[in-house]
């Protein structure tokens, strides 16, 4: 297997270094709210986290296409890498979004567009992993896979524009205004620069992360076939 | 919290929003590593079974030419 690449080496460093700078900027750097308190900070990260995961489904959905186009397995292995992060960075949008709702909303879940049509996206992937690992044939499972991925990723335009489609408690981040919005707050400028590098921030953890997850896949691969033809001779 | 004078004391849920956040992103790292650690080993092993059995056919030649 080949060594990790100097530009990855690089890439780890400068994620590592950036995210203790977003924790700094997130409980230091931006103010306390005024009425919500510190659990408003889990925001930055709650907002990153859902962001990671709807670019994931994307890149999955692309590489899903170019999969059917050209047959290169090379962007299958990308699709699937690119599932796995995006349903840890989903778990993580959707549970701490309900931890911060816990006191701003007095309760853990409800039924909202939101919380609903963003579980069904993460039950959508868990339904493609699942897929996938009941197909025995990699060529089959990677075409199943490609289809999969592009009709799953409608759910997350879905998601995205839930709250602006329907009726929902849910606060607006992009385009806020919504008076019956419950939890909704003004950003100051040390808020609003606290939150876009917590973004840049969580897009370079992504992009480490697929990185290496399409490593794992490579090696994996490389690991059967030895295997393959060990048992063959 | 309507007519408030301070903000909530939101603290606790804080520590559990980013305990869950960061556990769940170690947790996803640490997998990642032992993946990774468990395909490294069962290369190890590869390379002992493959070089054990070109050892066994290398003898067996030899002992077949020196009759």
């Amino acid at each position: 297997m080949d060594p990790m690449p100097r530009a990855l080496k690089t890439l780890n460093w400068l994620t590592a270094a950036l995210f203790v700078a977003a924790l700094y900027m997130v409980f230091i750097y931006a103010p306390r709210e005024a009425v919500m308190g510190d659990v408003q900070r889990v925001f930055y990260f709650h907002v990153s986290a859902g962001w990671v995961g709807a670019v994931a489904f994307l890149v999955t959905a692309i590489s899903g296409a170019v999969f059917l186009a050209r047959r290169d397995p090379k962007w299958d292995r990308l699709a699937v890498a690119s599932v796995e992060i995006g349903m840890v960075f989903a778990f993580i949008n959707i549970v701490s979004g309900a931890i911060w709702a816990r006191p701003v909303w007095n309760t853990w879940w409800t039924w909202d567009p939101r919380l609903v049509t963003a579980t069904i996206m993460e039950l959508i992937y868990l339904a493609y992993i699942m897929l996938r690992q009941g197909i025995e044939d990699p060529d089959r499972r990677a075409r199943f896979g490609s289809v999969y991925g592009i009709v799953a990723f409608i759910s997350v335009p879905i998601t995205f524009l839930s709250i602006r489609f329907f009726r929902t408690i849910h606060p607006v981040v992009i385009g806020s205004g919504d008076p019956t919005a419950e939890g909704a707050f003004d950003m100051t400028p040390r808020m609003l620069q606290a939150f876009m590098f917590s973004l840049l921030t969580f897009t370079l953890i992504y992009v480490t992360l697929l990185w290496h997850r399409v490593r794992l896949a490579r090696m994996t691969e490389h690991v059967e076939e030895r295997r393959m033809q060990l048992t063959s001779t | 919290m309507i007519l408030q004078e301070a903000p909530a004391d939101t603290f606790n849920y804080m520590v559990l929003g980013f305990a869950v956040i960061l556990g769940t992103m170690g947790l996803h790292v640490v997998s990642l590593l032992a993946r990774f650690r468990n395909l490294r080993r069962d290369l190890e092993v590869l390379d002992e079974v493959q070089a054990g059995e070109a050892a066994a056919t290398g003898s067996a030649s030899r002992m077949r030419t020196s009759r």
